[in-house]
């Protein structure tokens, strides 16, 4: 580490300890056209999941954009599942490679940034360092800065938002079941047209959270660690469970293994409703012509669990200039706007839409389109993340063999 | 010594990366999370099932099929699409198949008229308990297989004429053309099929991508925990896979040793029983017709309905057409011509390399090596993909190839070339020694000998294997991913990874890619074996038994 990297990485972890410090955050964002300019001419190998064109469409166009305002080049490594990102950084952490890594950004969050804070697997802090950090709604989008219940510490910069949103065709979910009581009502009437992805697939496991929050006569004790009592607390799920189970496809024997699986599975007729942590993604899916335009999309009236994804930068990457260049720009309003597009991707923003100039607030508005949420619910936090492996073990112990 | 060479060349990063592989699979407390792990009993119990019902189903139908139509008008058509068949890759086959069985796919749907089904029926069509879905799409995948080793076998100049001889001496002597297969074919040909038959086994046990398709959920197999345990972003979870990899591979060797103690224990009174010379009544005997037509049409269903499902984007059960089509998948394929260019390059490279190590082997090491040497061949065949794609990656990170095209030609051409001298040996080792000796009378030296009479007439049997090394080269999918770093896109890292999102119609052209690039392997494979069959004519092989 040169001295110059030094004296930025102290400021830049001052800067993150103590954002509102005006002098420090100076001292930063003079760092910055130091960080343009080195970012200029570098590759940024962009580790990201690739199971979906149109994201994948959309980030030809981010390469585009930087090529032309940055002279960055940006090169998507298209993985089938992040962890596949994660070994190889461990391994080249393993191998001794501590320049020159392989990837050099990768979109992130949950148990694979878990790992990877641990490990030391991750540059940084810079997050908070960005110029474009300040038009974040940190405030008002807590899990900005906190991953699963994990301090996200300026060591991966806010993407995208998500919570967990339902989804099925009007004309045969004629009346949405707006809380997980209804949704076993439904259940009732359509047996074996209702299920949920796989625990420990994150969207079932998701699911068992929600149905807990909603189950459980208090909230407040899953916001911290699981405890002794874990049993105690756990039974209304169980309870839940176990009247819900017999109703859903297959009796609860079997378990769509994902998301996607289950998407295309609604799409066929086999199941009635689904599940995704895109508010979008109906609506985008009908764009795609992959839906039929009579589906629709919603919350439970109490709201729904919601998170963030972010971005990273590994601590071997080789072009960690442009890396945090590409990252600064797909927070700007511009990129950002084009991401919650419902005709490019949908994903909604991170940023404080209605702290931005007119002009970019007028960026994000957006027409009512077929299959998008009508009435948005509040977002509930995610449980403390103790209780994941608690509530996987024991699901599994009861319903996984 | 110069038979070292090739053995070497393959054997030291084959060796290498078991070592970094295996490394993980030591640690004890990884062996008591494995062993406490409620699934490991189920799952492993689910994979012996599946090994072992595949296997037994395969090669049961093997022989009757072979037993059954050779000599029949319709051998020549099954020989001749053999390759058609083999080109197809599993993970393609297995999605075509889905989309053919499942409760909302192409039969149910022609049923529900009948059954007045207005929503697919909730019954596990495909993922089964039982495995029956994953067991019969291994069984069609390896029955063709197991045919073409036949073939290899008995193709040979000498092998044909001498089969040719034996059904007709059997029949003089008043046995049915079944019976001499059953008394005097098979007991020559079985202990020459050891070897592929090894490979169905372990294929059947350690199958992942076939295994997600079509296989169990509740529990999946071992090798799919194994698969989901070494992919886990946590290193615990890794060695607990790195124990179960290791588990299936000695409960692999295990049932092989097994089974030749077995075939040793069982072949003096079965050998008694083929020669105590009665001659049994002509059995009533099933056609075999049928059988051959529902093979070609689930073949011919699943690679249409990939075709089918391309351009289909809204398409509601139980309706027979989709409510919308689109080209959206097939422009998305325009637009990336550049993975083709990549999967053909490297596909060509590493099935080159494959042949050549193959060939160098065969040619310069005695026939008794083989065995010995048969353990290091099956290893990349037998031990997990992921295992060794993580040691793999290890090698290519110490000789800083990653992210390289020539670390991916390294790395394809491990897995390339086993499947290039499992399929080149028999051809090689069967050829007519007197053709050296003749050349030899001859005055030509052993150079002229390979280059202008060995090779040539071994021609089809080398283009059949390179076309086999190409195949399972444009297969790759963890070693691309790993070892180029993600960076060098080929037609099965972009349908893989569009498939974790689901996409289904982009999914199936990239399938279809996936499947067509092989296929026209097989087809130029064939075709030189035609030029070859024209350029030494009958009367040459005539000549050459006479």
């Amino acid at each position: 580490m040169t001295p110059t990297d030094t004296l930025r990485r102290r400021l830049l972890t001052a800067a993150a300890l103590a954002p509102l410090a005006a002098p420090l955050r100076a001292a930063a964002d003079a760092a910055w056209p130091r960080i343009e300019r080195a970012a200029r001419g570098q590759t940024v190998y962009f580790n990201a999941w690739a199971g979906s064109d149109r994201i994948n469409a959309y980030l030809q166009w981010v390469a585009a954009e930087l090529g032309k305002r940055f002279g960055i080049k940006l090169e998507h490594v298209k993985v089938g599942d992040t962890a596949e990102a994660v070994k190889r950084v461990r391994a080249e952490k393993q191998a001794g490679r501590n320049a020159d890594g392989s990837a050099d950004m990768l979109w992130i969050n949950g148990e694979n940034f878990l790992a990877m804070k641990r490990e030391g697997l991750l540059f940084g802090p810079f997050a908070e360092a960005l110029p474009n950090f300040v038009l974040v709604d940190a405030a008002g989008m807590p899990t900005t800065r906190i991953d699963f219940s994990e301090p996200v510490a300026g060591l991966e910069a806010a993407w995208g938002m998500a919570q967990l949103t339902f989804y099925g065709d009007a004309k045969k979910v004629a009346q949405p079941p707006k809380s997980m009581v209804e949704l076993t009502e439904f259940a009732k009437r359509n047996p074996g047209r209702v299920t949920y992805p796989k625990p420990p697939d994150f969207h079932g496991t998701t699911f068992l959270k929600q149905l807990l929050l909603e189950a459980a006569p208090e909230r407040a004790p899953f916001y911290a660690g699981a405890s002794a009592e874990a049993a105690l607390l756990l039974a209304p799920l169980w309870s839940a469970l176990d009247t819900l189970h017999p109703l859903l496809w297959r009796r609860g024997t079997q378990f769509p293994a994902s998301t996607p699986v289950m998407r295309q599975m609604l799409a066929d007729g086999e199941l009635l409703i689904s599940l995704t942590f895109n508010p979008n993604e109906a609506a985008t899916e009908i764009a795609a012509r992959r839906l039929p335009d009579t589906v629709v999309s919603w919350q439970h009236a109490a709201g729904t669990i919601g998170n963030t994804h972010f971005l990273a930068i590994p601590f071997n990457a080789r072009a960690k200039e442009a890396a945090q260049v590409t990252i600064n720009f797909l927070q700007s309003p511009l990129a950002q706007a084009r991401k919650a597009d419902i005709r490019i991707w949908g994903d909604p923003t991170v940023l404080a839409v209605a702290r931005l100039p007119q002009a970019e607030q007028a960026l994000f508005a957006q027409a009512q389109v077929p299959g998008s949420v009508t009435q948005p619910a509040p977002t509930l936090p995610e449980p403390h993340a103790s209780w994941v492996e608690v509530i996987e073990r024991e699901w599994a112990r009861r319903y996984g063999q | 010594m110069a038979w070292l060479v090739p053995a070497v060349l393959f054997a030291l990063p084959l060796l290498a990366a078991l070592g970094w592989a295996l490394a993980g699979a030591i640690d004890p407390v990884a062996w008591q999370h494995l062993a406490h792990d409620p699934a490991l009993r189920p799952s492993l119990a689910l994979s012996l099932w599946v090994g072992f019902a595949a296997t037994a189903v395969s090669l049961g139908l093997t022989l009757w099929l072979v037993t059954r139509v050779h000599g029949q008008p319709a051998w020549a058509r099954l020989e001749r699409s053999l390759g058609a068949l083999l080109a197809v890759p599993h993970a393609a086959f297995a999605v075509g198949l889905a989309l053919l069985l499942m409760p909302s796919g192409l039969l149910a749907r022609l049923i529900a008229p009948l059954a007045n089904w207005a929503a697919p029926p909730d019954v596990a069509t495909v993922h089964d308990p039982l495995g029956l879905a994953l067991i019969g799409g291994l069984v069609l995948k390896e029955v063709p297989f197991l045919i073409w080793n036949v073939v290899a076998q008995i193709r040979p100049v000498a092998q044909a004429e001498r089969l040719r001889m034996q059904l007709q001496a059997a029949q003089a002597m008043g046995y049915s053309v079944a019976s001499a297969w059953w008394r005097i074919v098979w007991p020559q040909l079985l202990p020459r099929l050891a070897l592929p038959l090894l490979a169905v086994w372990a294929y059947g046990l350690t199958v992942v991508d076939m295994a997600l398709v079509l296989g169990p959920t509740r529990p999946p197999t071992l090798a799919v925990l194994a698969w989901q345990w070494l992919l886990d972003a946590g290193e615990a979870a890794n060695r607990q896979g790195a124990a179960a990899a290791l588990l299936l591979a000695g409960v692999m060797a295990a049932g092989a040793l097994l089974a030749a103690l077995g075939w040793r224990a069982a072949r003096g009174p079965l050998l008694r029983r083929c020669v105590r010379g009665d001659r049994p009544a002509r059995a009533v005997r099933l056609a075999a017709t049928p059988v051959l037509a529902a093979g070609a049409l689930l073949y011919a269903g699943a690679i249409g309905l990939l075709l089918f499902v391309s351009v289909a984007s809204v398409w509601t059960f139980p309706a027979l057409w989709p409510q919308q089509t689109t080209l959206d998948a097939w422009v998305l394929v325009a637009g990336s011509l550049r993975s083709v260019g990549v999967t053909l390059v490297l596909g060509l490279a590493a099935s080159a390399t494959g042949v050549v190590l193959a060939v160098a082997w065969l040619e310069t090491t005695p026939a008794a090596w083989d065995r010995r040497a048969a353990p290091l061949v099956f290893a990349p065949m037998l031990v997990p993909g992921v295992l060794l794609v993580v040691g793999l990656y290890r090698l290519a990170l110490a000789l800083d190839l990653d992210g390289s095209l020539s670390g991916l030609w390294l790395a394809h051409s491990l897995f390339t070339t086993p499947y290039a001298w499992v399929a080149l040996a028999p051809a090689y080792r069967g050829f007519d020694p007197r053709y050296a000796q003749t050349a030899q009378a001859l005055g030509r030296n052993s150079a002229a000998f390979l280059w202008r009479v060995k090779w040539p007439m071994l021609l089809a049997p080398i283009a059949s294997a390179a076309a086999i090394a190409f195949a399972v080269g444009v297969t790759q999918y963890l070693s691309t991913q790993f070892v180029g770093a993600g960076r060098h896109a080929t037609v099965t890292t972009e349908a893989l990874t569009l498939a974790a999102g689901g996409p289904r119609g982009v999914m199936a052209a990239f399938a279809l890619v996936q499947a067509l690039l092989p296929a026209l392997a097989f087809g130029v494979a064939r075709a030189l074996g035609r030029a070859q069959a024209r350029r030494f004519g009958a009367g040459h092989e005539a000549g050459a038994v006479a």
